[in-house]
């Protein structure tokens, strides 16, 4: 197992990072962004889809700014589980993997984690035995092997776990790139397919999160189902945030992840059970509406049918908080 | 004879008055000889046995090695004696393993599942720069195999690859960017065969079965080992009152030992291999490379390195250590093959995926009248050790229970995935979680407490299983009551809310097989010890005994030590090179300190001899009178009678010009005649009971183990440290199989996880408190009473948790590894079938006792007392398996009854039952006796 060779880059700015993306991609050369690595690394031993140019987040200071309301795309997952945030982020932040992977991991690689797969995490050469897939083809046009005979879309699932969370809290994504800099709502970042994942563009990166203030209200809880409690990546995430009053809840949102190649907010099914909630039993109806919205595919460890139950118990588990004190 | 002379006493820590000394209680002013500490100690009389005078109580009498414990090391927790060069990080693993000048080797593997080579070009490849030389199997075409009846592996494929992931060609490069890109230069034309996958699919004839086996290949079907075995009641057996029956399903397992395989070849100047190889069985290794490479064994070197975790999978000579050879003697330079995680994967030789067909029957006094058994396991695309695991399969649960009959059906198939082979528990895993699992569901029948049931039909020490094993010491029943006890069963059992629960297994296994793998020639020694002494008065050991971790260089030290009463610092092991190392079979079988400190201890009483001669000679004492205590020999009745060991060393050493002396160790002749007897026969047998306490979160169906309480029998803990050790260690391999391990493949036959991110072993998290208990029982035939300890403590925590899962939430599954998703899906089933809708108000199973329970609690009490009776040897009648069922002991029990059987051919009427998997082997006939010329 050896690493490829590439070219490394380290700016100290957001503005030198948009140059050196500028410069390669205008000589068409490729490259990835690599912040804490834990991702990136692992699949570039593997030899899957490496670029010829790596450039480093890790040196720019303002990308590590770490407020109750401002989060750097490089403040690590340790620094978020132990910061001033929102307690349903520091929650859920300090389930993910495992103690050493948060200590390096970053909040903007959790959020752009790619899509995982059991036919593409793998060898070189087991790849090869397959004869690759789609999203890794090595330029042979491979068939997806998840659901074969489909040549168009990616089915890899995302399992990152903050992005669930910071959806329901209503957060905002900042990006930066050669055309400027923009912002966007965190559940209209993630794009349908598992290789495409966002709505990042060539030379483009996520510089930081932002939460409203009126997230304060929001209370929430983050269950996930995976078979270990350490480095395991989650099989099925629920998050869910609500707005007490004297009546009960006057918002509520949901999202999942970890059974789609996007995370994904619930605003129809949410609004509906809000509609007419009368605490549990709404809850149970909802949690019944999700698993039949939320249809995974059969590539992580657990097979899809039990993950889709599990939404309904894991939603359920997730909105306890909101009826009982 | 030189006249004796006295020492000054030191100063003892109490005086007497009336003139006399206190035994072994006088600090010596003359210094001793080595160790840390120049003087010598006193001796500790907790340590010495009742029998020699000391302190030491055996409950179970005394030991025949008595003689030689002097209370050095023997039963203190003792840290391992390479643990320093561990946890410094300076142990050599082999990868750590630098020679001037190497080349790195990589493998060129297999990306179909079964095929052809039609034809291999690897022109490209040799011409590329840095490429030193490329090798196919064309370089070697001699077969090898750790059985010597079943060799079938060549060091790369020669006319077929049988898996994903099988050798083809190696090369060696002088940077490894070089042999990579060498792979990808090698051509290879194949041409694909249609692959099986499914076990069941081997049973039947095939177009290409995978391997051939000439005349005596079975039918054309992929069936490459069957075994049948029928003893005792089976027809009464069949009829018995209760019975249960379940069709169990296994995944395959992987050890998941940390070091990934690592191999350093290197033909040195005088022409001779060196072969650098973490390995369990290096002398197998030695064997095998013997006869890949055409060269006498005196050329060849095999140096084991720091093992890095072995449990099985580091036991078969391997075809990479042949590659890194063979590119070494074409290259002329050193060569290393160090492996990636999912190489490891595709060598693999970890448990086989079984489906295990279970029936227990009992009978209405509570007797278990009989066990039918039918194992189908999947051996993958080699033998490995797989001719000894079908028999395992069976025979390894025809103990610790006193039973009515056994009939046992077992197969193994060749497919087209990495080659299983043996792991911790070789064999009897799987169908003892089968058969402890049955006797819970037989005991729910009945109405009785399982616990009671099993104390109820124990087997006796001294006595015989149904299939001839010779049961010497067993701690069985005190197992039983300690986790009773601790665990505190009797509140517990069916008494928890729902959602907890608790459950008992138990366990059996050799201590060391009886026949070694490699009988020819017959009278070989299983193991041996020389001991050398020299100036220093230290004592060099060499023994070929691999030291994987388990700590068989501890206790092999510990032996040495304890006759000699030297410190461990004294001590030094050579255990390293086949060079230097007497023959040891390996560390393989739980044989190691059975087999060889029973070696050593007779290689080091050898020693003794020949040092209280020279001390006779000094002191003028005879030696029978004269005492080893720490490094000093003295007068029995005034120990300020005597010499320093250094002096006595010394004298040996004038007298005879050297002072070495070795040991050896041999089974004693036991078991049956039948074909087949040899498997699980064995000097000694571990006993073992375990208690698992769980909770079960019926919605999701994971499961968490609360605690475990794990009682070991292994006879002696020599180093009770050590042994604690293992029992967790065993724990949490045996909950990994149980919860999560499994090597899993896709719909097309891939191994998707061969990483350890997918491989689910065990994390710190779940990983619940061990209790563990040490039961001694104080074997006949073992070192000091010692038997193993390093892969019995395995077995019953399988079904200690699959029956506490059940006292949980009432749901059986005989499904492992018992995964959320399986629970969930039994739940649901169960919820379906008692039309419920939320899985949390499925009834919590109750216990309600029947008037068996009464008996049998009284049965286990008479069994007690009979069994200390033979544990004292003050009931010394023979018992065999069926005195329980009334027969008498002296005569053969097929002359008392007509119904008892002992065959192992089957009838047509045998293999009736068409809905036993592994008994459909036996519907071919092999090809020898098919009048066919193969």
């Amino acid at each position: 197992m050896k690493t490829p060779p590439f070219k490394f880059h380290r700016p100290k700015s957001i503005e030198e990072a948009v140059s050196i993306a500028s410069e390669l991609k205008n000589s068409g050369d490729s490259f990835d962004w690599i912040s804490g690595g834990t991702d990136l690394l692992p699949n570039y031993k593997w030899h899957i889809n490496t670029k010829k140019h790596v450039i480093s987040l890790a040196n720019i200071d303002e990308m590590k700014t770490h407020e109750s309301y401002h989060i750097g795309a490089m403040v690590s997952l340790h620094e978020l589980e132990h910061g001033p945030t929102h307690p349903l982020i520091r929650k859920a932040a300090g389930t993910i993997a495992s103690t050493l992977i948060r200590r390096s991991g970053t909040v903007g690689g959790n959020l752009c984690l790619d899509t995982r797969c059991f036919w593409f995490n793998q060898t070189e050469d087991w790849r090869r035995s397959i004869d690759w897939c789609h999203k890794c083809d090595c330029d042979t046009n491979a068939d997806c092997r998840v659901i074969p005979n489909q040549n168009t879309l990616c089915v890899a699932t995302y399992q990152g776990d903050l992005a669930p969370c910071m959806m329901v809290l209503g957060a905002k994504i900042h990006l930066a790139g050669p055309e400027g800099q923009r912002s966007l709502k965190l559940d209209e970042f993630y794009a349908l397919d598992g290789m495409k994942r966002n709505v990042l563009e060539l030379g483009e990166f996520v510089t930081h999160i932002t939460l409203p203030i009126e997230s304060d209200e929001l209370e929430g809880d983050y269950q996930k189902l995976r078979l270990r409690e350490s480095w395991d990546f989650p099989e099925a995430g629920v998050a869910a945030s609500w707005k007490r009053n004297d009546r009960g809840i006057e918002q509520l949102y949901v999202a999942t992840t970890a059974c789609e190649s996007i995370p994904r907010l619930h605003m129809e099914e949410t609004s509906v059970a809000l509609n007419e909630w009368n605490g549990k039993e709404s809850a149970k109806k909802l949690a019944e509406n999700i698993r039949k919205t939320v249809k995974p595919v059969n590539n992580t460890y657990f097979p899809p049918a039990y993950r889709r139950k599990m939404l309904r118990v894991l939603t359920k588990r997730a909105l306890a908080g909101s009826w009982s004190d | 004879m030189s006249k004796g002379y006295r020492q000054a006493p030191g100063k003892g820590e109490k005086k007497r008055t009336d003139g006399k000394r206190i035994a072994g209680k006088q600090h010596f002013g003359v210094p001793g000889s080595g160790g840390s500490n120049p003087f010598s100690n006193l001796q500790d009389i907790d340590r010495i046995p009742a029998s020699q005078g000391g302190q030491l109580k055996q409950p179970r009498g005394p030991h025949v090695h008595d003689p030689h414990i002097t209370g050095q090391t023997i039963g203190k927790p003792t840290p391992l004696v390479d643990s320093r060069w561990k946890v410094t990080g300076q142990a050599e693993y082999g990868d750590d393993i630098r020679l001037p000048n190497e080349l790195f080797g990589k493998i060129l593997r297999s990306p179909h599942h079964y095929a052809r080579i039609i034809s291999i070009d690897t022109s490209a490849a040799e011409s590329l720069p840095g490429v030193k030389a490329v090798a196919t199997g064309m370089d070697s075409v001699n077969r090898f195999g750790v059985l010597p009846v079943t060799k079938d592996e060549h060091a790369m494929a020669q006319e077929k690859v049988r898996h994903v992931g099988d050798l083809v060609a190696c090369v060696a490069a002088d940077s490894e960017e070089a042999a990579i890109e060498a792979l990808s230069l090698i051509k290879v034309e194949y041409e694909v065969l249609e692959a099986i996958h499914d076990m069941e699919d081997g049973l039947l004839d095939s177009k290409d079965p995978i391997h051939d086996r000439g005349k005596y290949h079975i039918g054309d079907s992929n069936v490459q080992k069957r075994v049948f075995q029928q003893f005792g009641h089976t027809d009464a057996m069949r009829k018995a009152k209760f019975q249960s029956k379940s069709d169990w399903s296994f995944a395959g397992l992987h050890h998941g030992f940390t070091e990934p395989h690592a191999v350093v070849a290197h033909w040195d100047p005088n022409g001779r291999l060196q072969l650098y190889t973490p390995q369990q069985v290096p002398h197998y290794v030695h064997r095998a490379l013997s006869s890949v490479l055409d060269i006498p064994m005196h050329q060849i070197n095999v140096i084991r390195t720091f093992v890095g975790g072995g449990f099985g999978g580091k036991s078969d000579p391997f075809p990479h250590e042949m590659c890194a050879a063979i590119l070494s003697r074409k290259s002329g330079r050193p060569v290393r093959i160090n492996f990636d995680r999912e190489e490891v994967y595709w060598i693999n030789r970890g448990r086989h995926p079984s489906r295990i067909q279970m029936e227990v029957f009992a009978d209405e006094e509570g007797r278990i009248a009989g066990i039918e058994t039918d194992a189908l396991i999947d051996g993958g695309g080699f033998a490995s050790f797989g001719h000894v695991t079908t028999y395992y399969n069976g025979v390894l649960h025809t103990s610790p229970y006193e039973i009515g009959g056994f009939h046992y059906t077992g197969a193994r198939v060749w497919t087209n995935k990495p080659a299983s082979g043996a792991m911790r528990g070789h064999g009897a895993v799987n169908s003892r979680c089968a058969v402890e699992v049955a006797i819970d569901e037989v005991c729910e029948e009945m109405g009785v407490d399982p616990m009671t049931f099993r104390l109820a039909n124990l087997l006796p020490p001294h006595s015989r299983t149904i299939t001839g094993f010779r049961i010497t010491s067993t701690g069985m029943r005190e197992c039983l009551d300690e986790v009773r006890k601790q665990s505190g069963w009797d509140d517990k059992f069916r008494k928890l809310p729902f959602g907890r629960g608790i459950g008992v297994g138990c366990g059996f296994f050799i201590s060391g097989s009886g026949l070694p793998i490699h009988w020819d020639p017959e009278n070989f020694p299983h193991a041996a010890v020389h001991l050398q002494c020299d100036m220093d008065g230290g004592v060099t050991v060499h023994t070929g005994a691999a030291d994987i971790g388990q700590g068989s260089d501890t206790a092999v030290a510990q032996a040495v030590s304890e006759v000699l009463a030297l410190p461990l610092d004294m001590i030094r092991i050579r255990s390293k090179e086949s060079d230097t190392a007497p023959v040891d079979l390996g560390s393989y079988s739980s044989r190691v300190t059975f087999m060889n400190c029973n070696a050593a201890i007779r290689a080091a009483i050898e020693m003794r001899e020949k040092v209280l001669k020279a001390a006779w000679e000094i002191t003028g004492y005879h030696p029978d009178s004269l005492v080893l205590g720490d490094r000093r020999i003295y007068y029995k009745r005034d120990p300020a009678i005597g010499i320093s060991w250094l002096e006595a060393v010394h004298k040996a050493q004038a007298d005879t010009g050297s002072l070495i002396s070795s040991g050896a160790y041999r089974t004693p002749p036991m078991g049956g005649v039948h074909k087949g007897a040899a498997a699980g026969l064995a000097p000694a047998y571990s006993f073992s009971a375990y208690v698992a306490e769980v909770e079960v979160d019926p919605e999701t169906g994971f499961v968490r183990i609360i605690k475990a309480w794990a009682a070991h029998d292994c006879g002696k803990a020599l180093n009770p440290l050590a042994v604690e050790g293992q029992i967790i260690g065993s724990c949490h391999m045996g909950m990994g199989q149980v919860l999560s391990e499994e090597m899993r493949y896709g719909r097309t036959g891939h191994l998707l996880n061969p990483d350890l991110l997918d491989y689910k072993i065990m994390s710190v998290h779940e990983m619940p408190e061990v209790v563990p208990i040490i039961v001694e029982s104080n074997d006949p035939e073992g070192p000091f009473g010692a038997k193993e300890a390093g892969e019995g403590p395995l077995l019953p925590i399988l079904p200690a948790v699959v029956n506490a899962i059940y006292d949980a939430i009432g749901v059986r599954i005989n499904e492992l590894p018992v995964s959320p998703d399986r629970l969930h899906s039994r739940i649901e089933k169960k919820c379906r079938k008692m039309k419920i809708d939320d899985p949390m108000d499925l009834p919590n199973p109750i216990f309600e006792p029947k008037p068996l329970q009464e008996k049998l609690s009284k049965r286990a009490d008479e069994h007690t007392e009979r069994d200390l009776q033979r544990d004292l040897l003050k009931d010394r009648s023979a018992y065999v398996n069926g005195v329980l069922f009334g027969f008498d002991p002296d005569l053969p029990l097929s002359e008392q009854s007509e119904g008892w059987r002992e065959s192992v051919t089957p009838t047509p009427e045998d293999l009736a039952d068409d809905s036993k998997r592994a008994a459909r082997a036996w519907n071919h006939v092999e090809r020898r006796h098919r009048g066919e010329n193969a």
